[in-house]
């Protein structure tokens, strides 16, 4: 930075140079969305020199006026955003993204709470769960009905719960027909994943070289390290 | 046609049965489809004689059946008959299984029905009179009493459609490809006809099958030394056979000979057919509950007579009624109440293994067999390529259409950097089918921006000059080649499996030949090694070909 431009960068944003003033207003102009730095080039109507528009977009983050922020889809990018909008869900990935990490910590958190206000409940709608988690309290702030829903969808593809559709008889006595539910997973079978099956139980059904494993050749049933591990008692 | 490894299994399994040289013939039908003798000399290169034993051998053990067809004579010649050959592929396979028919058959009756299967199963067909023999040299009783009870024996498996009468050993192909394909093209939907449409093994399996009421027959007043009334007993038998013109065929045979040419053998279908109803009901079990496997097995047990061929879409419809009248019938039912059954039956709803639409109920077969795929080759996807993997997979087998990299990563809660190399590795092994969207971005000098939305197919270049570029990438799960790759991976497992165990057995062969009371020591604890390897191994090729079954045959 240079010494010229020190002792304005206490001063509000009318004390702009002419290029900061130019590159803020197009930042500003992408509201929540922010813009990467090679888009913003593109966008200026003027041509300003490369090192004038990292000077100025330094001034601008040292005035408070605009963030650098992390960008989900391509995180090596500068993205900069004026500072008074919050990411929108397409940059910094939604409600389960911390600083651009997926929060695994707090998700799994959320996936055991809703098996077990699914499993105290048997069977359960989204709205039923939702209220559920709620008067539990567990939250400090309220998960709302849609990321619920992103998080028993997982389960389900999890093989955790079961997706089902009421039919209004038996257990599905207070839920109205054709309303979609979430069932435990009956005693049968264990849950998270199905029990290992004819091919996945034998070293070639996980095996990597298997494309490569020929009868006589260099990678053969014959002399395979994994057949030997497995065979080792 | 029969996969790579498919070929290769089943050419290993003759190998190991009956040695290089039927193997070889046999390698050369799996590869090249019906042949005539001739042909088989000429690319096997074998001695006529070697080709006509082992030829003699695959149709003794039902691996192999002929056919002949007729090629229209020139100028005026008369036409010309012609025999061919062609392999069975599944009855090959069916020789690992000998096991498990045996079994079922000594669940259901008793041990003289298992010897007497055991025999057609070791010889591939015998006659009434062989099997009399056969069982006359295992026993020193009675002639007589034996005489009656192996017809007796005979007759419950027939009965029971597990035996049946061997097929006609030449039936005439009549060429279907002129008259019968313009009618089907009239049919509604391309996709069907294809679905319909025969192999060459098919029709001529379809050819050489007796008349229901002939192929399981006894002719039970036949007495050896009474060739007059047999012969008119199997007379009367012709009379509906004179439907279908190929069983001349059998039945001039059958009248010509003598009652001791008849031939039977294990009727490998009913066997698979009991195996699938098996396989319906632990996987009902699995995923509900006892109650709803018991119905189920009742309703199997009600409509299986209906059934016309083993991969049966649904069952015929069942009452209520008629369904807890079976339930009650066995063992496991009888303790349930009407409401019972019909909660079981709401259960069975969900997804529909069951259809039930205003008191009837019929099975379905398809989505029972479709699940129970689909836990298969999750469970390969989960042990190869973890949870995410499997997450993202059970998301695109589910969804059954084209899913876009972010949204996959969003639904699945896989890192969105992550999710690509899951999905890269998965494709690249043949387990997704990937599409690549390119959405090229024009931008020219005066802010007037053009899109244009170009789809290309991967690895192929695109090149727009001066414009920007996003490359999406779309993933979805091809069941229909996927499940073709499942099978041969299967194939290509059992293969390495069985190799493995005849290697296992070879390096011990000297301990193994070991007396007993020699084996002391270390050499004991090798011995028990090999023990558990072999345990192990065996009950592994078991569980790997019932997979293979599901896959193959259901």
């Amino acid at each position: 930075m240079s010494k010229r431009k020190r002792p304005d960068s206490n001063t509000p944003a009318d004390a702009l140079t002419e290029h900061e003033h130019i590159i803020y207003d197009v930042i500003r102009s992408k509201q929540d969305m922010g813009i990467w730095t090679r888009d913003m080039k593109r966008e200026l109507q003027t041509n300003i020199p490369d090192n004038i528009v990292t000077k100025s977009l330094k001034s601008l983050q040292a005035k408070k006026l605009i963030k650098e922020v992390v960008n989900i889809q391509n995180k090596g990018r500068k993205h900069f955003m004026a500072v008074e909008f919050k990411p929108s869900k397409e940059i910094s990935g939604g409600a389960w993204y911390v600083e651009g990490n997926l929060d695994t910590d707090f998700i799994k958190v959320v996936k055991d709470q809703c098996i077990k206000h699914i499993n105290r409940l048997k069977v359960a709608t989204l709205e039923g769960i939702t209220d559920s988690i709620k008067r539990s309290g567990v939250f400090k702030d309220d998960l709302t009905k849609q990321q619920i829903e992103e998080i028993v969808r997982a389960l389900v593809l999890d093989d955790e719960i079961l997706e089902v559709k009421s039919n209004g008889s038996g257990e599905f006595a207070n839920i109205p027909v054709g309303k979609i539910c979430y069932k435990s997973m009956s005693r049968g079978s264990s849950g998270g994943g199905p029990k290992l099956q004819g091919l996945a139980s034998v070293p070639c059904g996980v095996c990597p070289q298997i494309n490569l494993c020929t009868p006589d050749g260099i990678i053969s049933p014959k002399t395979c390290v994994y057949y030997t591990k497995w065979l080792d008692f | 046609m029969v996969a790579e490894y498919g070929v290769k299994y089943a050419v290993h399994i003759i190998t190991n049965h009956f040695g290089d040289l039927v193997a070889k013939v046999c390698d050369c039908l799996l590869r090249r489809g019906p042949l005539t003798r001739q042909n088989i000399k000429r690319y096997t290169e074998l001695s006529d004689e070697q080709v006509k034993n082992a030829l003699l051998v695959l149709i003794q053990q039902n691996c192999v059946q002929a056919f002949s067809t007729e090629q229209p004579g020139t100028f005026g010649d008369a036409p010309k008959v012609n025999t061919q050959y062609a392999v069975l592929f599944d009855n090959i396979l069916h020789r690992l299984r000998f096991a498990k028919f045996l079994t079922i058959v000594s669940q259901e009756f008793d041990k003289q029905c298992g010897e007497l299967l055991q025999g057609l199963l070791e010889h591939g067909r015998l006659t009434l009179k062989q099997m009399f023999d056969r069982a006359k040299a295992s026993q020193q009783e009675g002639n007589l009493v034996v005489l009656d009870s192996v017809r007796e024996i005979l007759l419950k498996l027939v009965t029971a459609h597990y035996v049946e009468r061997c097929p006609a050993p030449e039936p005439l192909l009549m060429p279907t490809n002129e008259e019968e394909n313009p009618a089907r093209k009239r049919g509604p939907k391309s996709a069907k006809k294809n679905e319909e449409s025969e192999t060459i093994e098919q029709q001529v399996i379809a050819a050489a099958v007796p008349m229901e009421a002939m192929r399981f027959s006894v002719v039970t007043e036949m007495e050896f030394d009474d060739g007059g009334e047999g012969k008119e007993k199997s007379k009367n038998r012709m009379i509906p056979g004179e439907k279908r013109k190929h069983h001349f065929l059998e039945s001039d045979d059958c009248g010509a000979g003598d009652e001791q040419t008849v031939l039977y053998r294990a009727n490998f279908e009913e066997f698979i057919r009991h195996l699938r109803h098996k396989a319906c009901i632990d996987n009902v079990r699995e995923r509900l509950d006892d109650g709803a496997a018991s119905v189920l097995s009742a309703m199997l047990e009600a409509t299986r007579s209906a059934e016309k061929k083993v991969k049966t879409k649904n069952s015929v419809p069942l009452s209520l009624s008629s369904i807890y009248e079976e339930v009650i019938k066995s063992e496991a039912g009888r303790n349930m109440t009407l409401d019972h059954v019909r909660a079981s039956l709401v259960q069975l709803g969900q997804p529909p293994f069951v259809k039930g639409s205003s008191d009837s109920y019929s099975i379905e077969f398809e989505k029972i067999i479709e699940i129970a795929q689909n836990d298969e080759v999750e469970s390969i996807v989960l042990k190869r390529y973890g949870r995410d993997a499997y997450r993202i997979f059970r998301l695109l087998s589910k969804a059954g259409r084209l899913l876009e990299t972010d949204k996959i990563s969003d639904t699945t809660f896989v890192e969105k950097k992550d999710a690509p190399k899951v999905l890269y590795k998965l494709w690249k092994d043949g387990y997704l089918h990937m599409e690549s969207f390119v959405i090229s971005v024009l931008v020219p000098e005066n802010n007037f921006t053009s899109m244009y939305f170009v789809k290309i197919w991967l690895l192929k270049k695109l090149v727009v000059a001066g414009a920007r570029q996003s490359q999406f990438l779309l993933w979805k799960v091809n069941k229909h080649i996927l499940w073709e790759h499942v099978l041969d991976e299967m194939f290509h497992a059992a293969l390495n499996l069985s190799l493995r165990v005849a290697c296992e057995l070879d390096q011990e062969k000297e301990l193994l030949n070991l007396p007993a009371d020699k084996r002391t020591g270390a050499l004991q604890d090798r011995y028990n090694r090999l023990r558990k390897v072999r345990i192990l191994m065996e009950s592994s090729q078991m569980k790997l070909d019932d997979s293979i079954m599901l896959f193959h045959d259901f």
